[in-house]
């Protein structure tokens, strides 16, 4: 079989709760979602659905239980694993507000996470030169000038700059399933623009992406093969590109109220 | 021992018996008499003493024994430096110094101004003295581009005991460090700096101690002219170990940072307390602490600055701490104190204690770095900052808690 008719994430009637034990909350409720190698599929729904939620049930963070169900990534369960294990069989979170991490500079950053993952992947670590060329490579392409990524990550950054900071860590780290959590939250139309094509470039016929979004404005830039709606921890509907669009013209209570 | 020196503290332990023992030996001196009454007023200072309420020696130290622990090694010993080296019962030092350094080695006790307010520094003073070891070591430096003058103690042994004085003349510049390696049951040092005209002074502490070991290293800092005063200590802490400063501002203009990090791991104990006291107009104070705590260890923060009504008028100082509790079972005390007389002066104070943020962990975990070396990197971080002002030194230090970290 062909990378790009391989499933790479596989989520089978997964639930989650939120919380402590006795005031926990189911926010996810018996979803299935399936992304093969070399799509793009987008979720969208209204607040509360289960979208943020989702990723991080997907990426690990504590606080979120899995009360059932099963999500693969190329076949492994990943439920199980910490999240540094995910990360290092390939999970990237782009996060909604990526987090401010004082007193340690972006390439240092970067570069410990690359060399973690690959420790964990039994590979070598990446030699300085080769580092510092692909971040300067980088760099110039999103407009990420060389003092910048010297400066603590994100510690004073645009939340402009933290997005492109996100696609920076992305491109460099390379990974093979990628999730962006409200990657359009506070970007201007150009930062967009920055953002998107460097999205697209990752694009590849052996990379799975899952692009999670409010609006449609996204879509028209990073354009995804699925469109799935999310409500009330489930995926209630599943389309093309045009039901981005329908979900822009009629809202989520129109077509949630169709399919109910 | 006599009736009469026995007497001399209330109630003494098995420790304070021989101190007194050692004391006893000692070739009458009025000075030292002095001196050991300066320290046989309270005995090992006591939690009943508000200065030692986190840090109780007389409970820590009930006798002087030889531990079963080794001292360190010394990662600021280099050959740059001009080493001064004390052990329990020996004392190395450099026969050839540069002009510009002018030492002198004194087999008799000197007296010690405020020794009623350092019962451990008057003690170290009184009891510096041996055969084999100087009563007084009196550096006086008269000129700058100097190498650094480096204070080592370490070897094993019951007890350990140092006095130094150094005075920076006006225009002469150097920098100092002390490294406490531990090996000793008890350490106590003093070391005065008399900083004068617009000398400059840059002073490194480094300690590291094991859980049957107590010391105290206790500096008393005077500034004059418009000199510059900066300290920057690194402790890692013992069954008891107390990093003290009292500094003086006593003409106008001085400026004094003094910084200071803690990393403490289990079983073990590290004090940090400075006491500055604006004695003259328009003086600076900048002071950053900043720590560590793990299961079973504890920190403790005291800071005071006093600013007398006049002679304190445009006082600008500002003292912060900050403490980081890395495991449940962690310790820390802390008091920021201002003592705030005159009505023009600008001082600040910050105090803060916490667990490492759960939103960075997560963060620095999904991009892969495992949990141990994610809480590392970000307590690096946030101690690197106290330590940057060690000049030369401030990578070794730096190496140092990382190299810490990375092992607890």
């Amino acid at each position: 079989m062909p990378a790009y008719m391989r499933t790479m994430l596989k989520i089978e009637n997964l639930t989650a709760t939120v919380g402590e034990e006795d005031e926990a909350k189911t926010i996810i409720n018996g979803l299935d979602l399936e992304v093969p190698a070399g799509e793009v599929h987008a979720i969208m729904g209204p607040n509360g659905a289960g979208k943020s939620t989702l990723s991080y049930v997907l990426t690990g963070r504590d606080g979120y239980e899995v009360t059932g169900g099963s999500a693969t990534l190329n076949g492994e369960d990943i439920l199980g694993m910490d999240p540094e294990e995910r990360a290092a069989k390939g999970l990237f979170l782009s996060f909604q507000y990526p987090v401010e991490i004082p007193g340690v500079p972006v390439m240092t950053f970067v570069r410990a996470a690359m060399n973690s993952q690959r420790k964990a992947r039994g590979e070598d670590e990446i030699s300085a030169p080769d580092f510092i060329k692909k971040s300067r490579e980088l760099g110039q392409k999103l407009k990420l000038d060389a003092d910048m990524l010297k400066r603590p990550l994100n510690v004073g950054f645009s939340g402009g700059e933290k997005k492109r900071l996100e696609i920076y860590q992305m491109m460099m780290l390379e990974p093979k399933f990628l999730i962006l959590d409200e990657t359009d939250s506070g970007l201007d139309i150009d930062a967009l623009k920055t953002v998107s094509d460097g999205v697209n470039a990752m694009r590849s016929p052996d990379r799975g992406m899952l692009v999670i979004t409010h609006y449609q404005r996204l879509l028209d830039h990073i354009q995804p093969d699925k469109v799935h709606v999310l409500a009330k921890g489930r995926i209630i509907a599943t389309g093309g590109p045009e039901l981005a669009h329908r979900l822009e013209k009629e809202g989520y209570d129109g077509v949630l109220g169709e399919v109910a | 021992m006599t009736t009469a020196l026995r007497d001399l503290i209330s109630n003494p332990n098995t420790a304070e018996l021989e101190l007194i023992a050692r004391y006893g030996m000692q070739p009458e001196d009025p000075r030292r008499e002095r001196l050991f009454e300066a320290f046989a007023q309270t005995g090992l200072p006591t939690r009943r003493m508000e200065a030692w309420k986190w840090t109780d020696f007389k409970a820590a130290l009930s006798a002087l024994d030889r531990p079963a622990s080794q001292s360190a090694s010394d990662p600021l010993a280099s050959d740059d430096a001009l080493c001064f080296r004390f052990s329990p019962d020996g004392f190395e030092y450099p026969k050839d110094l540069p002009e510009g350094i002018h030492l002198f080695v004194k087999p008799e006790p000197q007296a010690l101004g405020s020794a009623e307010d350092v019962p451990l520094g008057a003690l170290a003073a009184a009891l510096a003295g041996s055969k084999t070891r100087p009563g007084t070591l009196m550096i006086e430096v008269t000129a700058a581009d100097l190498p650094r003058l480096h204070f080592a103690f370490g070897g094993e042994g019951e007890a350990s005991f140092a006095r130094v004085t150094i005075v920076v003349r006006p225009g002469a510049e150097l920098s100092v460090s002390e490294s406490y390696l531990g090996g000793a049951g008890f350490l106590s040092s003093v070391f005065e700096y008399s900083l004068q005209g617009d000398a400059k002074l840059n002073r490194t502490v480094y300690q590291r101690g094991a859980d049957q070991e107590t010391m105290a290293a206790t500096a008393l800092v005077q500034l004059e002219g418009a000199s510059e005063y900066t300290q920057t200590s690194l402790a890692f802490g013992a069954k008891l170990a107390r990093l003290e400063t009292r500094l003086v501002h006593k003409e106008a203009g001085a400026k004094a940072i003094m910084n200071a990090a803690y990393l403490v791991g289990k079983g073990l104990h590290a004090d940090i307390t400075t006491h500055v006291r604006h004695g003259a107009p328009s003086c600076i104070t900048r002071q950053m602490t900043k720590g560590a705590v793990l299961d079973g260890g504890t920190g403790v923060f005291q800071g005071k600055f006093h600013v007398p009504r006049t002679a304190g008028q445009y006082t600008d100082a500002d003292m912060q701490h900050k403490a980081l509790l890395l495991e449940e079972g962690a310790v820390v005390f802390a008091k920021p104190e201002l003592e705030i007389y005159a009505d023009d002066v600008e001082c600040a104070h910050g105090n803060t204690c916490g667990a490492l943020d759960a939103n960075q962990l997560f963060y620095m975990r999904q991009r892969g770095i495992p949990e141990r070396a994610a809480r590392a990197l970000l307590t690096e971080a946030f101690i690197a900052e106290a330590v940057e002002t060690a000049g030369d030194l401030k990578d070794i230090l730096r190496d140092e808690a990382s190299n810490w970290l990375a092992e607890s």
